[in-house]
């Protein structure tokens, strides 16, 4: 009889638990993964069922909105780019967890794109030309382009005709196919996925340059949360390719898996923002909504 | 092509082609007034669209063009355009655009041909004024194509204030394709209805024609047969109706019935003067030859009391002779009357030239004058009775003249008429005796037989000529004779 108590126990607690403690809030902006809701209530129900706790994914327009969250606590993990993670914040307030594995590596590039049917075959004929950027605070689709234009001495408000910010890769690659925009800079995870799933954009579409590779924008945790938590969710998005759920799910994200870098992986992110701060420190301050 | 000509067509064709013209106009007119006002209707209800479509665009941009957000302007444009099956009801969005106080694009549905934060330029001239209008404008506006085309377009127009301050403008461009093909839709249906009523109306138009033309049809078939004397097997017009064309109908039947009346009235006249005419024949026959019977008979009792006696043979015999000759010349003349009425004989007019020395003949040792006048055509034929006819006139006119009388024959061509004319300046004929002058054995002439006139009567009309007699007591008396030419030269 005491042992029956005591399964029930066991079995009532877990259950109990995971109904009066607050939600994991995972946020996400949609300058890295399209809005696909479906996609995410199965995955935000594949990582609750793993870590036995309710996970809910918070949506932002830009990674600026993600990183407040962060920083004012309304988050506990989120998917950033390597750009804002590498930016100093005083005092810290996130810590890296996992970086997505992309082909093998966890490595990706940015990609310079133009519409097909034009002339242009390097990021100089832009010049007086419509530019899109994805969001200022991207790797791929801002710091990128930023710094190839201060490698040559330009500022994209004088050497563009006009800028936008799309705050989403796949709008960027939409603004180029719709001749929106002369020009953009995307991450070329996204092109590619886009490349399977939406192939009449990109179609319209042509790399000009690619960039070297970058860290890929790594998945972080907030500083102050208990590092069970931290640990758990580590194990559990490292190890989502061990099981047929978890492989279905990064089969659809189209990456490998989750796996363990060190901070290094971020270097030449690091540089490139440390060399446009210093150029022009208002690089880093760019307002985005 | 007597056919083709309208003047020819019957009343009942041309009534029935009429009405159907008239419907057909009618319809048309309608149809057209009805196919005019929806188009503007719908043209007014695509207006009100474009500019709500114009407005829901506006109410979000000045935010986004305060920040130059251009991707979320054309964003704005594109999710318009995107949704109008549920907004515009199926109304392809042609164009839209946002353009800034200056006429700069801010966004524009076709981004490939116009580039933003580059002016807007307008394509034509056309384009041109609406862009003007469009910058120029404080308040919504709708600017039109225009015109019933298939390719025209509604354009709603909002001017974009920030804080009181002018932005810029959106436009909103629809396409009046669906509308064309909705108002060719009504305009079809509306020219169906209008066959319909034309075939209706030309059906209508045959029956009321042909109920109106029938009466109309039977007068002239009943005035044709008056025209041709054959009024009593008129079949009466049946009346079906009251109205103007049943009263012309009644009162045809009357006058149709009145003369067919008249006719048998006539023909019964005219039968039974053939009847007094031929007993006057029979009394005047039997008259004349009773009178010399009566003498030839005593003459004859006599002579056969006295057979022997030579003195009352050489007497009786000049007598029985002449009364026998008398006889004769009574048949003679009435069975020769006859025999040349019914001839068809012609001859020369140069014949007629002999009559002259045979009246002259005539006249022997009297003291009378013949003036002779032929001026007819030498080649001229003509019928043999009118020998006897100038023969007869002669002979009467000599006749009756006393010694110093004078005889004018004069005879001329007028027309197709062959014109004679005897004329003396006898005694004339009493006034009295003028109704009686062409009757059998009617005669003034103490040894005349009294057929002369009646038998030149007869062979006038024989050849359906006229003839005329104008006489005055003391003065003299002329007889016109008008008859038809035959022919130039004998057959």
């Amino acid at each position: 009889m005491r042992l029956i108590c005591l399964l029930l126990l066991f079995w009532v607690y877990p259950t109990f638990a995971s109904e009066t403690e607050p939600p994991i809030r995972f946020g996400l902006t949609a300058v890295v993964l399209t809005e696909n809701l479906r996609f995410l209530d199965q995955w935000s129900q594949y990582l609750g069922q793993k870590m036995d706790r309710k996970i809910e994914f918070v949506l932002r327009k830009s990674y600026q909105d993600v990183m407040d969250l962060l920083d004012s606590g309304g988050i506990e993990f989120a998917w950033i780019c390597g750009y804002p993670y590498v930016q100093t914040r005083k005092p810290e307030s996130l810590q890296l967890l996992t970086v997505p594995i992309y082909r093998g590596a966890p490595r990706y590039h940015s990609y310079i794109i133009v519409h097909r049917n034009s002339t242009h075959q390097h990021l100089s004929d832009l010049k007086g030309k419509v530019f899109a950027f994805s969001d200022p605070d991207s790797n791929s689709g801002f710091l990128y382009p930023l710094t190839l234009m201060m490698d040559q001495g330009e500022k994209p408000e004088t050497f563009f005709r006009q800028t936008f910010f799309t705050f989403n890769h796949a709008e960027t690659v939409q603004a180029v196919s719709e001749q929106v925009a002369d020009g953009g800079a995307v991450d070329s995870y996204i092109w590619e996925y886009l490349a399977i799933f939406r192939s009449d954009i990109t179609e319209k579409t042509r790399i000009i340059k690619t960039s070297p590779s970058f860290g890929f924008p790594p998945i972080v945790s907030r500083i102050g949360v208990n590092d069970t938590t931290v640990s758990l969710m580590k194990s559990t998005l490292e190890n989502m390719d061990e099981d047929s759920a978890g492989k279905e799910l990064l089969e659809r994200l189209k990456l490998d898996g989750f796996g363990h870098f060190s901070d290094s992986l971020f270097n030449e992110i690091r540089t490139m923002a440390y060399k446009t701060h210093r150029a022009d420190p208002i690089y880093s301050m760019l307002p985005t909504d | 092509m007597p056919i083709l000509s309208p003047k020819s067509w019957s009343l009942a064709i041309k009534l029935s082609l009429t009405i159907t013209a008239v419907v057909a106009a009618v319809g048309f007119m309608i149809g057209a007034v009805i196919v005019a006002q929806d188009w503007k209707r719908f043209q007014d209800e695509l207006g009100a669209k474009a500019l709500l479509l114009s407005e829901f665009v506006a109410i979000t941009t000045p935010k986004a063009m305060l920040r130059k957000d251009y991707w979320q302007l054309y964003l704005s444009l594109k999710n318009m355009a995107s949704r109008r099956s549920d907004t515009t009801g199926g109304h392809e969005v042609i164009t839209a655009m946002i353009l800034d106080a200056e006429g700069k694009v801010m966004a524009h549905l076709h981004p490939a041909e116009n580039k933003m934060d580059l002016p807007f330029s307008p394509g034509n001239r056309i384009e041109e004024e609406l862009f003007q209008q469009a910058m120029s404008t404080r308040s919504t506006i709708v600017l039109s194509s225009g015109g019933f085309s298939k390719r025209g377009f509604q354009e709603g127009v909002v001017p974009i204030f920030s804080d009181q301050k002018y932005m810029g403008v959106v436009r909103v461009r629809l396409s009046v394709a669906q509308l064309y093909e909705k108002a060719k839709d009504s305009a079809m249906i509306v020219l169906a209805l209008v066959f319909c009523f034309v075939i209706i109306g030309s059906g209508l138009g045959t029956i009321v024609s042909r109920r109106m033309v029938r009466p109309l049809t039977a007068v002239t078939q009943g005035l044709e047969a008056v025209g041709r004397g054959e009024m009593t097997d008129f079949t009466p017009i049946p009346i079906n109706e009251r109205d103007e064309i049943g009263h012309l109908s009644v009162t045809f039947n009357q006058i149709m019935a009145e003369l067919a009346e008249k006719k048998m009235l006539e023909e019964e006249i005219a039968m039974s003067e053939k009847l007094v005419a031929l007993g006057r024949i029979t009394a005047g026959v039997a008259h004349e030859v009773n009178n010399p019977l009566a003498g030839l008979l005593n003459c004859i009792d006599t002579l056969r009391k006295h057979p022997d006696d030579k003195k009352l043979i050489n007497r009786y015999l000049p007598v029985i002779d002449q009364g026998l000759h008398r006889i004769k010349d009574i048949v003679h003349s009435l069975l020769v009357g006859l025999k040349i009425e019914e001839s068809h004989e012609t001859m020369s007019i140069q014949h007629i030239d002999k009559l002259h020395d045979l009246i002259k003949a005539e006249v022997g040792e009297r003291n009378i004058d013949i003036i002779w006048e032929n001026r007819t055509n030498k080649d001229l034929y003509i019928p043999g009775k009118i020998e006897q006819i100038v023969c007869n006139l002669l002979k009467n006119a000599v006749d009756i003249l006393p010694q110093g009388g004078k005889v004018v024959f004069c005879m001329h061509q007028k027309g197709p008429q062959l014109v004679i004319e005897v004329s003396d300046n006898g005694p004339g004929i009493p006034s009295n005796i003028r109704n009686q002058l062409f009757d059998p054995f009617f005669t003034t002439k103490t040894n005349g037989t009294g057929l002369g006139l009646w038998v030149v009567y007869r062979l006038v009309q024989s050849m359906e000529g006229i003839i005329e007699v104008m006489s005055d007591e003391g003065q003299g008396t002329t007889f016109h004779v008008s008859v038809p030419v035959i022919t130039m030269k004998a057959a």
